[in-house]
């Protein structure tokens, strides 16, 4: 993974140094509550419902066994022992102290890591595919590229202070998009032209929110050379001319859909112009040095399949089903991709213990080359495992409970820590996902209705993206009442989409019965192997609406 | 007149940023872009002109800008970033050599990244205590990307 050299270690102690000051000042009302706001936001620091919540960049997901030792030693000094993993590539504390932040950012800062412009108004965390490097289909590895745009954006001193927050997602895989690129400010899809070259298809214009929209296409290829004069050259347009009068249509989403995309791209072209083939053009001595910290872990020379696996699999059930669910295809022979699943019952989506993460530490170390990455789905990944360390590793996840094998399943669900800490729900989301896997605690149904992504919200900023699960989940506030609303045909892989809203709202304790009604339907008009969300694109919302307010007696 | 810092130095101000439009220009002051368009032909010598969040830099690309001393930008609050976007244009398209001002509610944190995309006059609100924004000029001492002062990002200095 990236290593920091001596000028990336010396801006981010320099940034904690400079918050360090700016808390001081806060403190001692040197510094307004409305000016401090921006400052503490661009260090991830938001002021939540009991305590202020610290948001720490996991750049496109990559972590070492230390910085993952070192955020679980954090969570225990400085909050309460766990932390939650977005589905940003981040982890938040919900309970730092103010007066401690500085000193959080400073031991973080010790393992390379820093809550750079994990918030605010400016260009965030740069998100990709959590199977990043390991999987064989991919066009390259889009680390190297994700890590330029995360040195290009970080304290990029003309977006420091754009109309809103700015989110850019990369993805390198035809045959699956797990970074969520079509719902990003900016997606990159990295391809090759017909004569080899690298480059980037760029997709503007999608988000979520209140105004939910799956982005266009902008350009088909800008050459790699040429990334970073287009970035500059899109977010330049969109900080001179986003609406800035009101929060909720300053998005860039707002500028490309008022303008039209070919406008829109007119004008980002008529930037470009000037900017393009200037210094901000990357060589490709740069390239290389970024892919240098991208090589390949020492891998053994190792054949697929090899006998202890294949006899486990046979005699244990549950071993496979984990295998199955959990596990992913690797590029290397002989080795799987596991996924660490933070969505035991009883247990906060995304959620993880100090010991948990340190448990997952000593897995990486055990098993996977010492490195981790986390995911869209807020679970953990080991990239490199052998596939005759598998049963061992297995046990040991089972013992720290990351083994409940329903990846990619209803359970597996996406949700954002909701009314119980954030101070912008209007309803709790995890009591809801708590509610769901108790009620859906049957594995063999949960296999049998395959894979569906339910993503729960807890207001309508959809940070549980709930408009692109197959099945959505959105808490809303009716006088002072918790109600949920559910849409259904949301999607957020190559096949984006944006669910529709089923009708009124139901009450907390009616969404798992609401749940199995669908499921029910889904089951009754699939057609063999029909993934729920291409059963409802074919048979439509009627029945499912139908099913879900018939009236049970 | 309110002191201002310019060049990394507190100074005196000698200009006067003009934002009532039905004031009497002098030649020191700084009159709205918009205004000394409409009005130039007849305004006499002035200052500079300084624009508004919103205007864009559009407006001024048949002027010639190295006649003025002074380019304002103002922001209305301190989190309206356009004006970061003017500033730099002015540098890099324009290649206007004069002072670039910032006006209004921009505040001291700011001032690393004002000075990175050109501004280099800084006239604070009054209540500021400029002996103290004077710290925060510099608060980080390398960048990772190109700037007004060295187009070169990180990997052509590495």
């Amino acid at each position: 993974m990236y290593q920091y050299d001596a000028i990336d270690q010396q801006l981010v102690e320099e940034r904690v140094a400079q918050f360090r000051d700016q808390t001081r000042r806060y403190l001692n009302e040197e510094l307004s509550e409305q000016e401090f706001l921006p400052l503490r936001l661009q260090n991830g620091l938001y002021v939540q419902r009991y305590a202020p919540m610290l948001r720490i960049a996991i750049p496109y997901g990559m972590l070492s066994s230390t910085q993952l030792r070192k955020l679980a030693d954090i969570s225990r000094r400085y909050d309460r022992a766990y932390g939650h993993f977005s589905t940003r590539q981040n982890l938040q504390l919900n309970w730092p102290k103010l007066e401690d932040v500085p000193d959080i950012l400073a031991e973080l800062a010790d393992v390379q890591m820093h809550a750079v412009q994990t918030s605010g108004n400016c260009i965030r965390n740069t998100t990709t595919d959590q199977y990043a490097g390991v999987i064989s289909d991919e066009v390259v590895d889009p680390r190297p590229y994700c890590e330029l745009i995360r040195q290009w954006s970080t304290f990029h001193p003309e977006f420091a202070f754009l109309p809103r927050k700015f989110k850019i997602a990369v993805n390198a895989t035809e045959s699956a998009d797990r970074a969520a690129t079509q719902v990003h400010d900016i997606g990159l899809h990295i391809k090759k032209n017909e004569a080899g070259e690298i480059g980037f298809k760029v997709i503007v214009g999608g988000g979520l929110g209140r105004t939910p929209m799956v982005g266009v296409t902008i350009s088909e290829f800008v050459p790699r050379e040429d990334l970073l004069t287009y970035l500059d050259a899109i977010i330049r347009v969109y900080n001179q001319q986003g609406r800035r009068d009101n929060k909720y249509k300053a998005r860039i989403k707002i500028l490309v859909k008022a303008l039209g995309i070919e406008e829109f791209r007119r004008r980002v072209d008529a930037e470009w112009a000037h900017l393009r083939g200037s210094e901000s053009t990357v060589p490709m001595s740069e390239f290389e040095r970024l892919a240098s910290f991208f090589t390949e872990p020492a891998y053994q020379s190792l054949v697929n399949q090899p006998e202890v696996l294949v006899s486990k699999l046979a005699d244990s059930a549950g071993f496979a089903r984990w295998y199955e669910r959990n596990t992913f295809e690797h590029k290397q022979a002989g080795y799987r991709i596991v996924t660490l699943t933070l969505k035991k019952a009883g247990q906060a989506p995304g959620d993880a213990t100090a010991e948990q993460m340190e448990k997952a530490a000593n897995l990486a170390d055990q098993f996977s080359f010492g490195e981790l990455r986390v995911s869209h789905e807020q679970n953990l990944v080991l990239a490199d495992v052998r596939q005759d360390q598998l049963i061992e590793l297995w046990e040991a996840a089972k013992d720290a409970g990351f083994a409940t094998p329903t990846l990619g399943l209803l359970t597996d669900m996406i949700c954002c820590p909701g009314g119980d800490f954030c101070a912008l729900a209007n309803a709790k989301s995890i009591p809801i996902a708590a509610q769901i896997q108790d009620t859906f605690s049957d594995l063999d149904y949960l296999y049998d209705l395959g894979n569906i992504d339910l993503n729960i919200s807890g207001c309508m900023n959809a940070c549980g993206h709930h408009h692109v699960g197959n099945i959505g989940i959105l808490g809303v506030d009716k006088k002072g009442e918790e109600f949920y609303q559910v849409s259904i045909g949301g999607a957020s892989g190559h096949d984006a989409s944006i669910g529709k809203i089923l009708g009124p709202s139901f009450a907390q304790e009616e969404i798992s019965g609401v749940i199995q009604k669908l499921m029910q339907v889904y089951v009754d008009n699939r057609s063999a192997e029909e993934r729920f969300i291409d059963t409802f694109r074919r048979v439509g919302i009627a029945a499912f609406k139908e099913a879900a307010y018939a009236k049970t007696n | 007149m309110p002191k201002l810092i310019k060049d990394g130095a507190i100074i005196d101000n000698q200009y006067e940023w003009q934002q009532d439009p039905e004031a009497v220009i002098s030649a020191n002051s700084i009159v709205s872009a918009q205004k000394w368009l409409a009005e130039k032909d007849t305004l006499g010598d002035v200052a500079g002109i300084w624009l508004e969040a919103g205007d864009g830099t559009d407006i001024l690309n048949d002027v010639d800008l190295n006649q003025f001393d002074v380019i304002g930008i103002h922001f209305p609050a301190f989190a309206d970033g356009r004006g970061f976007s003017y500033a730099r244009l002015l540098r890099e398209r324009f290649n206007y050599q004069g002072e670039v001002r910032a006006l209004g509610d921009f505040i001291p944190d700011q001032l690393g990244y004002l000075l990175r995309v050109g501004f280099n006059g800084f006239q604070f609100a009054e209540e500021v205590d400029l002996e103290k924004a004077l710290l925060l000029h510099k608060p980080f001492s390398v960048a990772y990307q190109g700037d007004v002062a060295d187009p070169r990002p990180i990997f052509l200095r590495r």
